[in-house]
Parts: structure tokens; C-alpha cells; sequence
């Protein structure tokens, strides 16, 4: 078990779908150093997922910034990219509601990230989008030995 | 992730995902259920070693799934953990197709489609 202190982790990707890849890559590869609970893991990846995703075909970002910051009350992760101005909170929750809807990428994304963060906050500053999301506890230890997860 | 696909006797293809349905596993699985699509008349997506789905992955089963349903298959879904499970539900997935709890019962529903798959073609 690593150190239960607080602890941050930040790097920069291309704005491009192979810097989302890299980032989930990077996510997995830190996630045991950060002690990140199964579900929380999965959590963060989906929302970074979304984000990079929705930066980079929608909003045409050259790069962008994740940092994920640990500590006892839970997880923040920030994602900052430079391309153009978006909300994902004020956006709409898109669902399909049958087969003949548009499947658009993206199109699921932000209702998702709504869905799985437990807290949003946005704010556009200096030409960068800055999305603080934040998510439950960090570790599985306070849930005790027998904690069982179904992933 | 590792992409394992099988026709059964009963014609029924079965397609086991295994790893993590990220933007690679979604590049490694659109060409492999693109053509299933095409191709198929019934298929199961078993899901059980799929421990991560985005909406990427999400939009590769739905445009497989909206084929499929266009050209009078069917498809089915089954083993989705817990997390999996919200992903699908969450946009909306659950809507055009149905989710079981393991392949067996997906087959089950799925023979009965095939029947009338072959009977609209008779």
C-alpha cells in the first residue's frame, strides 16, 4: 500500500485522439501509485475519456493538461485544454432513445460525465477551458479487508 | 483488448470481449463488429472481462446494433459488470438492446429471433 498522504500527478497530451490514448494510458499507469479505488479508477478514466474526446473533436485543442490530486477527502482531477469554449455542465445529457437516433461522437459524453463525477465546476480563463471534477474516496482501505468490488 | 468470435450450431455468433473497451479497444473492435454487423443474424456480445467502457466503445456496439435491427437481426448483450452496466443504461443503450446477465439467456432470446429472422426471409 502507498503512502496515504496527499499526493498530485500532472502531465501534458496532445491535442489529438493519440494523446487521449496516451492519457489513459498514463491514468493506469499512476492509478496504484495513487491508491484509486476500482470504481473510482473507472470513474475518471470515462470522464477523461469523454473531455479529451470532446477537446479535441469539438473544441480543436492542440493540448491539454490532466492532473489528478489525492487526498483524504477524495480525488480532484483537473483537465484544462486550449481549444474553443466549452461547458460540459450547461451542455445537454444526450440518450438515445431508439434505434433510428444519430450516433454522433461525443454525442454521450457529457451526460456521462455528469453522471459518474461527484462534482463539476467550469470556468474559461487566459483561452483555456479548466474543468475541476471531483470524485469519492481515493483508496479501498477504508472500507476494510472484507470490501469486495465486482470489477 | 482481445476480441473472440464464434458462430454457433444454432447460428448465433458469439462475440467475447476481453480488456478494456477504451478508444483502443473501440479502434481494435469497430472493423471485427463492422463486419458482424453485415454479416450476422443474431449476435451475442458478451461482455463479462470488459472491465472499462467510455462512449466510444458505447458507439461502436450501438452502430453495430442499429445495423443489425435495419437488416432484421438482432443483437443482444450480456455479462456487463456493475459500471459497465451504468455506461449503457446512462446513454441510453438499453433502449434498442436488451441486457442479460449472462450468455446462456442472451442465446436463448436470441434463437427465437433467428427463427423469425429466417421465416421473413423464407
Amino acid at each position: 500500500m502507498s503512502d496515504a498522504g496527499p499526493q498530485t500527478r500532472s502531465r501534458d497530451f496532445a491535442g489529438a485522439i493519440e494523446g487521449a490514448m496516451e492519457a489513459e494510458a498514463w491514468l493506469m499507469s499512476q492509478s496504484g501509485d495513487l491508491g484509486l479505488a476500482p470504481d473510482t479508477e473507472f470513474a475518471i478514466n470515462l470522464c477523461l475519456e469523454e473531455l479529451f474526446l470532446n477537446a479535441v473533436q469539438h473544441g480543436h485543442a492542440k493540448r491539454a493538461t490532466i492532473s489528478i490530486s489525492t487526498d483524504s477527502d477524495g480525488v480532484r482531477v483537473e483537465f484544462v485544454d486550449d481549444g474553443g469554449p466549452f461547458d460540459p455542465i450547461s451542455a445537454p445529457a444526450k440518450r438515445i432513445s431508439g434505434p433510428t437516433d444519430d450516433i454522433e461522437i461525443g454525442g454521450f459524453g457529457t451526460g456521462l460525465v455528469q453522471k459518474f463525477s461527484r462534482r463539476l465546476s467550469y470556468r474559461r480563463s487566459g483561452g483555456y477551458n479548466r474543468l475541476l471534477l471531483e470524485f469519492g474516496a481515493a483508496r479501498d482501505a477504508d472500507a476494510g479487508p472484507e470490501a469486495q468490488h465486482t470489477t | 483488448m482481445d476480441i473472440n468470435v464464434r458462430e454457433a450450431d444454432d447460428g448465433v455468433a458469439h462475440v467475447v470481449l476481453d480488456g478494456r473497451f477504451d478508444i483502443a479497444g473501440a479502434q481494435t473492435a469497430d472493423p471485427i463488429f463492422s463486419a458482424l454487423a453485415s454479416s450476422s443474424k443474431a449476435l451475442v456480445v458478451d461482455l463479462t472481462k470488459v472491465s472499462f467502457i467510455a462512449s466510444l466503445g458505447v458507439r461502436t456496439l450501438m452502430i453495430s446494433a442499429k445495423t443489425l435491427i435495419q437488416r432484421g437481426a438482432d443483437m443482444a448483450v450480456c455479462g456487463a459488470n456493475e459500471n459497465v452496466e451504468k455506461v449503457l443504461r446512462s446513454t441510453g443503450f438499453d433502449e434498442i438492446v436488451q441486457l442479460y446477465p449472462d450468455a446462456a439467456s442472451a442465446a436463448d432470446k436470441l434463437t427465437s429471433s433467428l427463427r423469425a429472422f429466417e421465416s421473413k426471409k423464407a
